[in-house]
């Protein structure tokens, strides 16, 4: 549609031009000057900033690649690099988990069931990180809401430690990840044809088998994008990991720390520059399975 | 839907599937509601059930010196970034969507990027740099830092719009001898109004609720309200912060439902184009 629209522009372009002798403005001539501001502010805030980072990692006084010899070497940066990874991995799986059977059911809704789901799952993925992990912290507490019902309904007898453990964590953060995971999610089961499940039906299979032959290759693509989304996010997690604590820091507590405690900044930018460098190569993924979310939208 | 295939067996599947999928939306949504009662509690720390009402949270957070100053704060930070994010982020996607640009692709991916990358990565870049030219702990710094990361936003809800009609209009104004600016503000901005207002809301919520690049580049004079909650909680946990956070909750829901106004206007505006635009 776009592509004939540029033809006809083109075309009625050169008539004009035939007519009276001047070109008429076209958006294509104007928008390198468009992006021309743009683009400065990213080189100068963004871009800029980033190969700093990465120059910052070398210059540490005990050596040209001594951050990164440390980071490889030594247990204490090593180990929240190895923990990150894990807890993204799963919290990912978790989320996916938990996501999956809301989103399709979301998915099915309609009218005012769509617009109570639609509320619930946006209205937590526009609260404050900081307000829901303080909300967590309210309710894994000692004393707090989990426990006092764990305990009132007399599944424990004493209250379990859950704040400052890393169930407690996972359980929170898993929580803040979920809109992430249950967007992308719903926009590939939105696109699914109901019709290919009851053909499937017709021809004889059961809901289990209509699911994972028919239904979950179809909705892949939004897994895909929801995992990486939800993986890449955890991966630069701050808030809830440095406010309700586990036995380990996570990769953005730990530069923080190293920044902030350490003043260590060439550490802290060699721990950044793999985070960069990781998350790079994750939101490439990103982008090449949302492509194909976008193609197969278009196809059909 | 086919009514042979369903026995009671799948039937009770299903049940446990809607009861599954509650279960999680309670999950998703609790820890948002339980700090409502506690901001209304009587004791000095937190405790749940609270042993008591009051308002009293209520009324030291309105008499806080601190919170008016850092509401003030990310007020005078979140407005001017959001308006240099949407205006960059209106002739990014002008120049992306409608444009003839070379690597079309890298560039959308590039503008998305300071949004997916995590922001400790960018503050820890910013701070040296922005120490150098003397502008950290001032407003123009965490200004311009929020608009880089807000951007991305605008760019996306813009280019949602811009996507959703033919730009067959801007060609019949420019073929019509309008230039430039004109076709601008008489076609493509009434278009795409309701996507720029939405992407304005989006990037002022997002700054407003913004931590890590406040805290590295904001001084006690330009505290913002993530980094006084921050504190707050790393220094003493009384309800006070529940009361805090509810008013701030408040306000967070009053952007979102204006905003989704705003796109249901422009959902039923396009709806009314269809027929015209398809």
């Amino acid at each position: 549609m776009v592509g004939e629209a540029r033809e006809a522009h083109a075309s009625l372009e050169r008539h004009a031009e035939t007519q009276t002798g001047v070109k008429p403005w076209s958006p294509s001539r104007g928008s390198l000057f468009l992006l021309a501001a743009p683009l400065l502010l990213l080189a100068l805030f963004f871009l800029f900033p980033l190969i700093w980072v990465f120059a910052q990692s070398f210059s540490s006084p005990r050596g040209l690649a001594d951050t990164y010899v440390r980071i490889a070497t030594d247990p204490a940066l090593r180990y929240p690099l190895f923990y990150t990874f894990q807890t993204a991995a799963i919290v990912t799986f978790c989320a996916l988990v938990l996501s999956y059977p809301v989103a399709f059911l979301i998915s099915r809704a309609q009218g005012r069931w769509l617009a109570i789901g639609m509320v619930l799952v946006l209205v937590p993925f526009w609260t404050s990180a900081v307000i829901r992990s303080y909300a967590w912290l309210v309710l894994l507490q000692r004393r707090g809401v989990v426990n006092e019902a764990l305990l009132a309904l007399g599944f424990i007898d004493r209250p379990l430690r859950l704040a400052n453990t890393d169930i407690g964590t996972h359980i929170a953060m898993a929580q803040i990840m979920l809109p992430f995971m249950i967007l992308p999610l719903l926009s590939a089961m939105r696109g699914i044809d109901p019709s290919v499940m009851r053909a499937a039906a017709i021809l004889g299979a059961n809901p289990f088998r209509q699911f994972v032959s028919v239904y979950l290759p179809l909705s892949m693509p939004g897994v895909g994008a929801g995992c990486v989304l939800v993986f890449i996010s955890t991966l630069g997690f701050y808030i809830t990991p440095a406010l309700l604590g586990s036995s380990s820091p996570m990769i953005a507590v730990a530069i923080e720390q190293q920044v902030s405690r350490l003043l260590d900044w060439p550490q802290a930018s060699a721990l950044a520059s793999v985070l960069l460098v990781l998350t790079c190569l994750l939101f490439m993924l990103y982008e090449r399975l949302n492509r194909r979310l976008a193609g197969a939208g278009e196809a059909r | 839907m086919n009514r042979t295939a369903v026995t009671p067996f799948w039937r009770m599947a299903s049940v446990g599937l809607v009861a599954f999928s509650c279960l999680v939306l309670v999950y998703l949504v609790l820890p948002t509601l339980v700090v409502i009662p506690l901001s209304f509690s009587s004791d000095t720390f937190l405790r749940f059930p609270p042993s008591g009402f009051s308002t009293r949270w209520y009324e030291s957070f309105a008499a806080s010196q601190d919170y008016q100053l850092a509401i003030i704060n990310s007020v005078k930070i979140g407005v001017p970034s959001a308006m240099v994010a949407t205006v960059f982020g209106v002739m990014a996607s002008l120049a992306v969507v409608r444009g003839a640009v070379p690597f079309r692709r890298t560039l959308a991916a590039l503008i998305i990027a300071p949004l997916i990358l995590p922001q400790i990565v960018l503050a820890i870049g910013l701070f040296p740099l922005m120490a150098k030219a003397g502008i950290v702990g001032t407003y123009p710094g965490i200004v311009l830092a929020h608009a880089v990361v807000t951007m991305p936003l605008v760019f996306i809800t813009v280019s949602a719009a811009l996507r959703n009609y033919a730009p067959t209009y801007e060609l019949a104004a420019m073929t019509l001898g309008a230039g430039p600016w004109k076709t601008f503000f008489y076609v493509t901005f009434p278009m795409i109004r309701p996507g720029v207002i939405v992407g304005f809301i989006f990037a002022f919520a997002f700054s407003f609720d913004e931590l890590i690049l406040a805290m590295f580049l904001t001084s006690p004079t330009t505290r913002t309200v993530p980094r006084l909650l921050w504190e707050q909680l790393n220094f003493q946990m009384t309800p006070v912060i529940a009361a805090a956070t509810v008013v701030l909750l408040g306000a967070t829901l009053a952007l979102l439902a204006l905003a989704a106004i705003a796109g249901t206007h422009a959902r039923r505006r396009a709806a009314s184009n269809g027929g015209t635009a398809a």
